[in-house]
C-alpha cells in the first residue's frame, strides 16, 4: 500500500536524482535548453535549441559554465550530443528500454530544476510526421526551455530525452534506446554520421489519378531538382525531375522526411527508393553514403 | 516502484484529502467577481487581493451557509487580504511549510474555476521561483482558471503550501504559505 504522500516524495526524490546530471544549455539566444549527461562528458541536447556556428556553453548543476561543442546531431530526431570537460557531475542512470510501458509515469525535467508530470501515452509516436518507433508520445505539458532534458521514471531513470521540434501534433520524447545509439556514434567515431543520398528535392502534389493508379495513401511526394555528381543517388542512376515516394518503405511526403528515414545508422547500408519516372513506378537500389563535410 | 502496483491506494487516498479541503475553503462573492478563500482562523479568511470588490463581501461555507465579512487587511502588492467574518463553528486550514516544498511533488488545488464550484485539481510542483522584485513563487504544474485564486494549494496530507495566485504561461502560480503566514501576523499585530 503506498499512499500519495509517499507518491509525492518518490516523484521529488526522481526529480532530486535526475537533476543532478542536467546542464542549462546556452546554443541560442535568450531562452536556454536543457541538456543531460548520457556518457563522461558527452552531453545530450535537442538539436533545434542549437543555432548553426553558435558558440555553447552550459550551466553546470553546481552553477559552473562550461564551454562544449557540438560532436553530432541527428536532425531527424532533434537530437545533438554535445562534448564538455564536466567533472564531478554524475552520469544519468539510463532505464532499460523495454522497461517502459503506455501509462507509466513520467517526469520531464528542466534546467533549474523544473519538472512537469504525465504519463507515456503511446509507444511510437505514429501518425505524425515522423512516424517513428524511436518516439514516446507523453502527456505532460512541456514548458519552454525543456527541450532536451531527461524524461524520467518514478526512480529517476532517464526513459528519454523531451523535445517540442520532434512533432507539431505531440508532445515527444526521443527513447533513451535511440539517444544510446547516437552517442554510441560519437563514443566510438567522434561524430554522428550524417547519411547522405546527394539530392536536392522539393515537395509536389500527386495527381490524383496516379494516386489511385498506384494506390497510393500520400498526398505528396518529392521531386529531385538536382543530384550530386559522385553522389549515392547519382551512382543509383537517379536523374532530375524523379519523384521519390517512399524510401525502405516509408512514405516521403516533404524533404524533411528524408531526414528521418535516413538516419545515421543507415550510413553504408543499402536501401529501396521507389520512385516515378515519366509517371512510370520503378524501384532503385541505392548504397546510402557520408555526408562529407560539417558536423 | 509500489507507486505502480497498487494505485487502486490512490484515488481514494486523494479523495479524503478534497474532502478536508472543502472544508476550509470558501466562496468569496465580492460583487464584481470572486474566488476562493481558506479558513484560517474560526473568524478569519485569507484570500487575494485581487477577488476583493469595491462592495461588500459575502462569503459562502462549505456546509452552504451565507455570511456577511469585511476586509481588515489588503495588501495589492502582495495580493493578499485578511477577512473577519462571525464566528460558525467551521475547521480551520492545516498550514504546512512552503520553505519544505520540494520540486516534483504531488499538490492539489481545490477552488471553484469558472464557477465550478470546489473542483479539485492535481500536478507537481514545477519550480520554486523568485520573480524581480524579489517575490517568491510556488509554480505548479497544475491546472487552475479564474475562480481558483485565493485557493488553497496543498500537498498530499492536506496541508496547505500556498495560496492559488494566478496563471500564467501555462503555469500555476501560488504564494508560499509561509509568507501568507508573515502577512497574517503582520496584520493582526496592526490591528491591535
Amino acid at each position: 500500500m503506498i499512499t500519495a504522500m509517499e507518491l509525492s516524495e518518490a516523484l521529488a526524490g526522481a526529480v532530486e536524482r535526475a537533476a543532478r546530471s542536467v546542464f542549462a544549455v546556452h546554443g541560442r539566444p535568450r531562452l536556454p535548453s536543457t541538456g543531460v549527461q548520457w556518457h563522461a562528458g558527452l552531453i545530450v541536447t535537442a538539436s533545434h535549441t542549437l543555432e548553426p556556428d553558435r558558440e555553447v556553453t552550459l550551466s553546470a548543476p553546481d552553477g559552473r559554465t562550461l564551454p562544449a561543442r557540438v560532436a553530432g546531431r541527428d536532425p531527424g530526431l532533434d537530437v545533438a550530443v554535445l562534448r564538455a570537460e564536466v567533472d564531478a557531475v554524475p552520469l544519468a542512470e539510463v532505464a532499460a528500454d523495454e522497461a517502459v510501458r503506455v501509462g507509466h509515469l513520467v517526469i520531464a525535467l528542466g534546467a533549474g530544476p523544473r519538472a512537469s508530470a504525465g504519463i507515456v501515452s503511446a509507444l511510437d509516436a505514429t501518425g505524425g510526421r515522423r512516424a517513428t518507433t524511436d518516439l514516446l508520445a507523453i502527456d505532460l505539458e512541456l514548458y519552454p526551455g525543456f527541450s532536451g532534458g531527461p524524461l524520467v521514471d518514478v526512480l529517476g531513470r532517464v526513459v528519454g530525452v523531451t523535445t517540442s521540434g520532434a512533432s507539431r501534433h505531440f508532445r515527444c520524447a526521443v527513447r533513451a534506446a535511440a539517444v544510446t545509439r547516437l552517442v554510441e556514434h560519437v563514443v566510438r567515431h567522434g561524430r554522428i554520421p550524417r547519411a547522405y543520398l546527394g539530392v536536392g528535392t522539393q515537395t509536389v502534389e500527386l495527381a490524383e489519378a496516379a494516386r489511385d493508379r498506384l494506390h497510393l495513401g500520400q498526398r505528396t511526394a518529392v521531386i529531385v531538382v538536382n543530384v550530386k555528381v559522385d553522389s549515392p543517388a547519382a551512382a543509383a542512376g537517379i536523374i532530375i525531375g524523379d519523384v521519390i515516394l517512399s524510401i525502405g518503405g516509408h512514405a516521403i511526403a516533404d524533404p524533411e522526411a528524408l531526414l528521418t528515414v535516413l538516419h545515421p545508422d543507415r550510413v553504408g547500408q543499402g536501401v529501396t527508393v521507389s520512385i516515378l519516372r515519366g509517371g512510370e513506378p520503378r524501384d532503385v537500389q541505392v548504397i546510402v553514403g557520408e555526408r562529407p563535410h560539417r558536423a | 516502484m509500489s507507486a505502480l502496483t497498487a494505485p487502486e491506494t490512490l484515488p481514494p487516498h486523494l479523495a479524503r484529502i478534497a474532502d478536508g479541503l472543502r472544508q476550509v475553503t470558501v466562496e468569496v462573492d465580492s460583487g464584481t467577481g470572486g474566488g476562493a478563500g481558506i479558513l484560517w482562523a474560526p473568524d478569519l479568511v485569507v484570500t487575494n487581493a485581487h477577488v476583493l470588490g469595491a462592495a461588500g463581501l459575502r462569503l459562502r461555507l462549505a456546509d452552504d451557509r451565507h455570511l456577511d465579512a469585511r476586509v481588515v487587511a489588503a495588501d495589492p502588492r502582495a495580493d493578499l487580504a485578511l477577512i473577519r467574518m462571525p464566528r460558525a463553528g467551521v475547521l480551520t486550514a492545516a498550514a504546512g511549510d512552503s520553505d519544505a516544498v520540494r520540486v516534483g511533488s504531488v499538490v492539489v488545488a481545490l477552488g471553484h474555476p469558472r464557477g465550478l464550484r470546489r473542483t479539485l485539481t492535481a500536478g507537481v510542483v514545477h519550480a520554486l521561483a523568485t520573480t524581480p522584485g524579489g517575490r517568491r513563487w510556488i509554480q505548479a504544474d497544475l491546472r487552475l482558471a479564474p475562480g481558483n485564486s485565493g485557493g488553497p494549494l496543498a500537498d498530499p496530507a492536506g496541508r496547505i503550501v500556498g495560496i492559488n495566485t494566478l496563471v500564467a504561461g501555462r503555469l500555476a502560480f501560488a504564494i508560499p504559505i509561509n509568507d501568507v503566514r508573515r502577512f497574517v501576523a503582520a496584520a493582526l499585530a496592526a490591528l491591535r
